[in-house]
């Protein structure tokens, strides 16, 4: 119960949100619009849970949102080349790895800060895509769509693969060698190495992995529309990080679970249409949200300080 | 120091990225019937060179440059970033071209460059977003923003009836010009259309994804909903895509200002009535035209009219040359457009 203080206090805090929705908004449980809103969430949740890997061996990784556009608009091009679908998410998973290897490497390889070398690539990224693209959308043809499926079936898939990927991690985290190894390099990865583990590989592993996800995500972000906005991830690292830190993964690293970015990210996501439904002017939404990531990082501050004394 | 030097590094790259230099995309034009000897160069500066609604101008100022046979340099920041406007802006003076025409990211932090260009006896002109009135001769004038307000809220009490619940999806609660549009769209509701309520604002951040997200919810939250109006370009598509999901095509109108390619699929297969903009192709299609025309001396201070090539003649009001009414395009006229 102590031990995850941190992860209930936060479902309890979403529970109390979805309650009084409940209570104030019935609306907001309509079952099209829930499911609506919930597979346009999932993608944003597979980054949140690859970040989640990141922090958790105590790096950062800002350039996850360019990389989704990069990965989207790839896809989307093969897509409108008429290439199968299977081709595009390949492509999409493979060039997300690719992105994520070459911070990675950068981070891992070379020792660079990744904060800065993922500044770097974010911006690379971004305006790379911007210059070939010229902000122009990419209209995908028939049958890409909800991969060519009923939509309900498509929501299925979508939501399906997010929850496979939330179930994978969390087992791999909590029983796998390679998950206590991610733990172990976050929380000191001196005494990580003298164990026998290798620190860098690990950090290299879960960049390739974050991109990878990020590639996935991209495609189930692809598949809810006919068409891709190369300005799509646009702030997504802000969003997927705010949820980790909400979630209780501590930004020193070694510290959290899966399960409590689930919280932190539908805590987070609930907020906004919230608003809508309870008829709040738009003003408050960024404010209300700030306040729940500050509230977040003062409890882990608190937190840390007792531990200390 | 290895930290410092990695930081640095690190920075630099950054640096580089954001400032990449990219040569100017000329558009030379074909020699055609210009006089022998040194052809007039016009200079287009877009708010930002990758966004593809100054790709459309730039179709249509190509055009004017074929037509009158002068030279068309094509140059703008990758961002919009008003800094780098005044840096292409010096060398453009540097080059000695004979006139300038130029979308205004920031007012006040282009005119400086502007009146320096005059002031060397480049002319000058503005289109879309305008310098201050003394840092050029005239302003191509696309739209105004009461234009822009009165035409998608007549457009909006049409298609409802003139009565009924109808919300809007912005970019952003702060961009400039869309608090200025909602300004005029709410003084024509109350002027005209006292049947008409606005429930709810909700921005976008300019995406299309989070506006889909924002219509699904507002369409559930505000069931007697009868119109969305999306007053940035991501969010028409977006709306129009909720709107089809939640299998209320048709019964919530979306109207909203936008580009036809973005929308072509929504408003054919009718979950969007009408996008609003103006021609984009013929704003550049004017504004090089007149910039030749003043820079030839044809076009002076005063005038109340300017002749444009093929596209005919346009009203000025002071120093505003008026591109005309925003233009509606519906199911009936969008396949005659492509941008």
């Amino acid at each position: 119960m102590k031990r995850h203080f941190r992860e209930l206090s936060v479902t309890g805090a979403l529970l109390l949100l979805l309650l009084s929705l409940a209570i104030f908004a019935p609306n907001f449980f309509e079952p099209q619009p829930l499911l609506s809103r919930l597979t346009a969430a999932a993608p944003k949740l597979v980054v949140a849970c690859g970040i989640a890997l990141v922090i958790l061996c105590r790096q950062i990784d800002i350039s996850v949102g360019s990389l989704f556009a990069v990965c989207s608009v790839s896809a989307g091009l093969l897509a409108a080349a008429k290439l199968p679908l299977p081709v595009a998410v390949i492509a999409s998973v493979t060039l997300g790895a690719v992105g994520g290897a070459l911070n990675g490497a950068l981070v891992a390889g070379v020792g660079l800060p990744s904060i800065v070398v993922t500044l770097a690539t974010m911006v690379t990224w971004r305006e790379g895509l911007r210059l070939t693209q010229q902000g122009v959308f990419v209209n995908l043809p028939d049958g890409v769509q909800w991969f060519g499926l009923p939509m309900a079936a498509g929501q299925g898939i979508v939501c399906g693969l997010a929850l496979a990927v939330l179930l994978a991690l969390a087992y791999a985290l909590r029983f796998l060698s390679v998950g206590r190894f991610v733990y172990a390099v976050g929380s000191d990865a001196e005494a990580a190495r003298l164990a026998g583990i290798r620190p860098r590989l690990v950090t290299f592993g879960v960049f390739v992995l974050l991109g990878a996800l990020t590639g996935l995500a991209a495609v189930m972000n692809l598949v809810q529309s006919p068409q891709v906005d190369p300005g799509t991830g646009r702030m997504l690292e802000l969003e997927a990080i705010a949820a980790v830190v909400v979630g209780g993964v501590a930004v020193s690293g070694g510290r959290g679970n899966v399960w409590g970015v689930l919280a932190g990210f539908l805590l987070l996501a609930c907020i906004t249409p919230a608003l809508t439904y309870l008829d709040v002017k738009p003003y408050w939404d960024k404010a209300i949200q700030g306040a729940v990531i500050l509230l977040a990082i003062v409890a882990d501050g608190v937190r840390r300080r007792k531990l200390n004394r | 120091m290895f930290r410092f030097l990695a930081l640095t590094l690190g920075l630099g790259l950054v640096m580089l990225t954001g400032c990449n230099k990219s040569g100017p995309d000329s558009a030379a034009a074909p020699a055609g019937g210009a006089p022998a000897g040194k052809r007039l160069t016009v200079a287009l500066m877009p708010k930002s060179k990758g966004n593809a609604y100054f790709v459309s101008c730039k179709q249509g100022a190509e055009q004017a440059a074929k037509d009158l046979g002068v030279e068309l340099i094509f140059d703008g920041p990758v961002n919009p970033d008003p800094a780098k406007q005044n840096e292409i802006i010096e060398n453009w003076i540097t080059l000695g071209v004979d006139v300038i025409a130029a979308a205004c990211e920031n007012k006040d932090g282009i005119s400086t460059a502007l009146k320096k260009a005059r002031d060397k006896g480049i002319k000058v002109v503005t289109y879309d977003s305008d310098a201050n009135p003394d840092a050029r001769d005239f302003f191509v004038n696309q739209a105004t923003p009461e234009d822009i307000g009165n035409a998608l809220m007549d457009e909006a009490a049409r298609l409802c009836g003139n009565e009924g619940e109808f919300a809007i999806i912005t970019a952003s609660l702060t961009a400039q010009n869309m608090i200025e549009w909602q300004k005029f769209i709410e003084a024509r509701r109350v002027a005209k259309y006292p049947g008409m309520k606005m429930v709810a604002l909700r921005p976008c951040d300019d995406l299309k994804d989070k506006a889909q997200s924002e219509a699904t919810t507002l369409l559930s939250a505000y069931p007697n909903l009868k119109l969305l109006m999306n007053i940035c370009s991501p969010a028409v598509p977006g709306a129009a895509e909720a709107v089809k999901q939640a299998g209320k095509a048709g019964k919530v109108k979306v109207i909203g200002l936008g580009l036809p390619n973005e929308n072509r699929r929504y408003v054919k297969d009718g979950a969007t009535d009408t996008v609003i903009l103006w021609k984009t192709v013929d704003l550049g299609y004017l504004t090089v035209q007149s910039a030749v025309a003043l820079a030839k001396g044809e076009l002076k201070a005063g005038a109340t009219s300017f002749h444009s090539g093929k596209l005919g003649d346009f009203k000025i009001a002071g120093d505003n040359i008026l591109l005309g009414e925003p233009f509606k395009f519906t199911k009936d006229n969008i396949d005659q457009f492509d941008f």
